[in-house]
């Protein structure tokens, strides 16, 4: 019996764009697409950006004509591998095109996704030929450009221009070269994921439907699809025993819905545990017609449609549809923030207990190999940094070490890895790696494993950045082979930073058990909470053991990433802070 | 001497009671340590054992004041009503540290039952309004005093008013 009433319970509670998934921190313009992607391998935030591009200064063909110009846009593999993704038209003679070939692609912020451009001339008994056939080898290459996503929607226009070059192997003299114009990447996202609407609608005299029972009406919301299927977006909540019930808002994303003008369908139905819900009446509107309805404040008639199926035999009832509210509201994306003046600033902390090893042996996992290949310190440090700098304008990150002994001092559980007594900061990913080695010769190793100092160092950094009004979110990498000895502490130290904009991302390296680790990450168990009963406010730890072995494309320490966004975004957005555009 | 402190009451989760989730009809009540003033929410009756209250409530807290006691109670079919758990804030989670006082907080506490259990937990948001020192025209003398507490403190402001008197004076 219980069982069942809670499921009713369920069944009545409003579904779809409603508040608390308005609020779904990861922004998800399309839960369905969100799954897809999912299912793809494709973790974290979802935002769809359209690459327009153009060129100035492009080589002229000879004296009399310009380059009739095509662009081919490659994406770069971890492997280095090129993949083409997209061919512009060709634009005739000119030395400065602006092609009208979009690009619309999905960006990661876990991933550092290449992108290639490469240029060519089309020479004319070409131009009838679809450009997807043309043999890019007959084609006279004009030049080619690299960089990053990340530099493109970080920049503050959203505009990035690169200089074209040329393979020596292709134009062999230099002064060529060098003339080969620049190309220019605008990035947008798409726009319509942002808004959506906030509508609050009530019903008045709506028709017994059964005389013998009570009749609790609730609305359902759907789109009509090509070849007329009704897809359901979202309902409200379940009024009971009411026939001119008011219904909480319903949020509805104008992305879901197609646009302002695309049909919806709004029926009220009476809900009945069993599932067989009766319909009492329904209108076909807009969103752009729902809007007037609610500025008219006229109510809207409810029919019901007729059982031919045509549309002049439905019975029209006096029962009316309200909309008492309709505002539309832009949520902004992680991007908007980026563009908006936001920041991440990457942090990073190095254990430096005795249980890694001596450094100077080749089992240590602090072990230098002289041939250059990165043990998992140094390979953490790169896959998280080289993911981070982009979104760091100035790119001098602090840089601690714990649990060793600096020259003729104690153990210390939070000293800056550079050397000095003054400043933790490094210049660059390179700089972290200098200061990571230079500190492997001038520490020796001790313990135990604390990170509470660490925690607490950067938590003062992000509560100072509060207090200077700047517009940092801080994210602290902690590289560790073991587990913490001060659990309760640094749980208390995670506790009181749930409340700065701070994420910590902690890698475990190693062969030993990190189970204990996992309850530092809230999404494997409860709540943090200190010991006198103050809970984290948000979940703000994630925690990955780092394997040896990588499997394919996506390393853990994406998948780690992945979720910064989210974290980010639950921050400002429960503060209400807007990027300044 | 006291401070204005913005309290937004906004939800709890997993209340309990006699080990079943509360069945709904919950509101919470606030006072501080130093001060006899109660507010109270409105009743949530939708949310059940999740309530949302979403309420605001500013209240004066004197500037001694260590705790602010938030309580969740549920009406009962009487016109009484029970206590389902209780939270004591410290002052000092949302005063001193680094971070400047007129900075919103979002905190969020275990709340213990009347037989201090384990139950639930209470989110909340504090923004303390900035004092303005010279509130009294007749005292001419600025009173000094905030509490502070020390980075890592075990949750208690050491501080008090630093001038004593000049705090009782102005009561």
């Amino acid at each position: 019996m219980g069982n069942c009433f809670s499921e009713v319970a369920a069944g009545r509670a409003a579904i779809g764009g409603t508040a608390g998934d308005f609020r779904n921190p990861a922004g998800a313009p399309n839960d369905a697409v969100e799954n897809f992607l999912r299912s793809r391998g494709h973790h974290g935030l979802f935002s769809q950006i359209e690459l327009s591009f153009s060129a100035s200064g492009l080589r002229d063909r000879d004296v009399l004509f310009k380059s009739n110009p095509m662009m081919v846009l490659y994406t770069r593999g971890k492997n280095g591998a090129l993949q083409e993704l997209r061919r512009t038209e060709v634009v005739p003679n000119s030395s400065s095109p602006t092609w009208i070939t979009k690009h619309t692609l999905i960006y990661h912020f876990e991933v550092v996704q290449v992108l290639v451009f490469r240029v060519y001339d089309v020479d004319t008994q070409f131009h009838n030929v679809d450009v997807k056939m043309l043999e890019l080898e007959e084609q006279q290459f004009l030049g080619e450009a690299t960089c990053v996503l990340s530099q493109i929607i970080t920049q503050p226009n959203q505009s990035l221009t690169i200089d074209l070059h040329t393979e020596d192997s292709i134009i062999s003299t230099s002064t060529l070269a060098k003339n080969s114009g620049k190309l220019s990447v605008h990035a947008e996202e798409c726009v319509s994921s942002k808004t959506s609407v906030e509508m609050a609608f009530r019903c008045s005299d709506l028709e017994y439907k059964d005389l013998f029972s009570r009749n609790d009406p609730f609305l359902l919301i759907s789109k009509v699809a090509e070849g007329g299927a009704q897809i359901p977006i979202c309902k409200t909540e379940v009024i009971r025993n009411d026939l001119n019930p008011i219904w909480k808002s319903v949020f509805v994303n104008i992305q879901q819905v197609g646009s302002k003008d695309s049909p919806l369908i709004i029926e009220c139905y009476n809900f009945n545990s069993n599932g067989k819900h009766d319909l009492m009446g329904k209108v076909e509107k807009s969103l752009a017609e729902l809007e007037n309805i609610h500025n008219n404040g006229q109510g809207e008639n409810l029919f019901l449609p007729s059982a031919g199926g045509q549309s002049h035999n439905n019975k029209v009832l006096k029962s009316q549809l309200f909309v008492d509210k309709f505002t539309e509201s832009v949520q902004y994306t992680f991007l908007d923030y980026l563009v908006g003046g936001f920041e991440l600033n990457f942090m990073v902390a190095v254990d430096f207990t005795a249980s890694n090893g001596n450094p100077r042996l080749p089992d240590s996992l602090h072990y230098i190999d002289p041939s250059g290949r990165p043990n998992a310190y140094q390979k953490a440090i790169v896959e998280v940094g080289e993911v981070l700098q982009f979104y760091d304008s100035d790119k001098r990150f602090p840089t601690w070490g714990f649990g060793a002994r600096p020259i003729d001092g104690p153990v210390s559980h939070c000293f800056n890895l550079n050397g000095s007594s003054h400043y933790c900061e490094v210049e660059g990913i390179q700089g972290i790696m200098m200061a990571y080695t230079s500190a492997l010769h001038n520490v020796s190793l001790a313990g135990p494993t604390l990170f509470g100092p660490v925690i607490s160092t950067a938590a003062l950094i992000a509560s100072q950045s509060v207090a200077n009004g700047q517009r940092k979110y801080f994210v602290l990498l902690i590289i560790t082979d073991g587990v913490v000895t001060d659990l309760q502490e640094t749980k208390e130290a995670i506790v009181k930073a749930s409340d700065l904009p701070l994420s910590i991302l902690i890698v475990g390296v190693g062969g030993a058990d990190f189970k204990e680790m996992e309850v530092l990450d809230a999404d494997k168990g409860e709540r943090l909470e200190s010991s006198y009963g103050r809970v984290a406010s948000r979940d703000i730890v994630q925690f990955v053991p780092f394997r040896e072995v990588q499997s394919g494309e996506f390393s853990v320490v994406q998948a780690l990433l992945a979720e910064l966004p989210s974290q980010f975004l639950t921050y400002v957005r429960s503060r209400n802070i807007q990027p300044s555009l | 001497m006291s401070r204005a402190v913005e309290m937004t009451i906004l939800s709890a989760e997993n209340l309990q009671m006699n080990r079943r989730p509360v069945r709904g009809n919950t509101f919470v009540t606030v006072q501080s340590d130093a001060s006899s003033e109660t507010s109270a929410t409105r009743v949530d009756s939708e949310g059940g054992s999740y309530p949302s209250w979403n309420e605001k409530v500013v209240m004066d807290v004197p500037l001694h004041a260590r705790f602010i006691t938030v309580e969740v109670r549920c009406k009962t079919s009487s016109s009484g009503s029970n206590s389902v758990g209780v939270a004591r804030i410290p002052v000092s989670d949302f005063i001193g540290g680094y971070v400047p006082e007129n900075q919103l907080h979002f905190l969020s506490y275990r709340l213990w039952d009347g037989k201090v259990r384990r139950n639930g937990v209470i989110n909340i948001s504090v923004r303390v309004k900035v004092v303005e020192h010279s509130c009294n025209a007749n005292s001419s003398m600025p009173v000094t005093g905030v509490p502070v507490a020390a980075n890592g403190s075990t949750g208690v402001v050491r501080g008090v008013p630093a001038l004593w008197l000049n705090y009782q004076t102005n009561i």
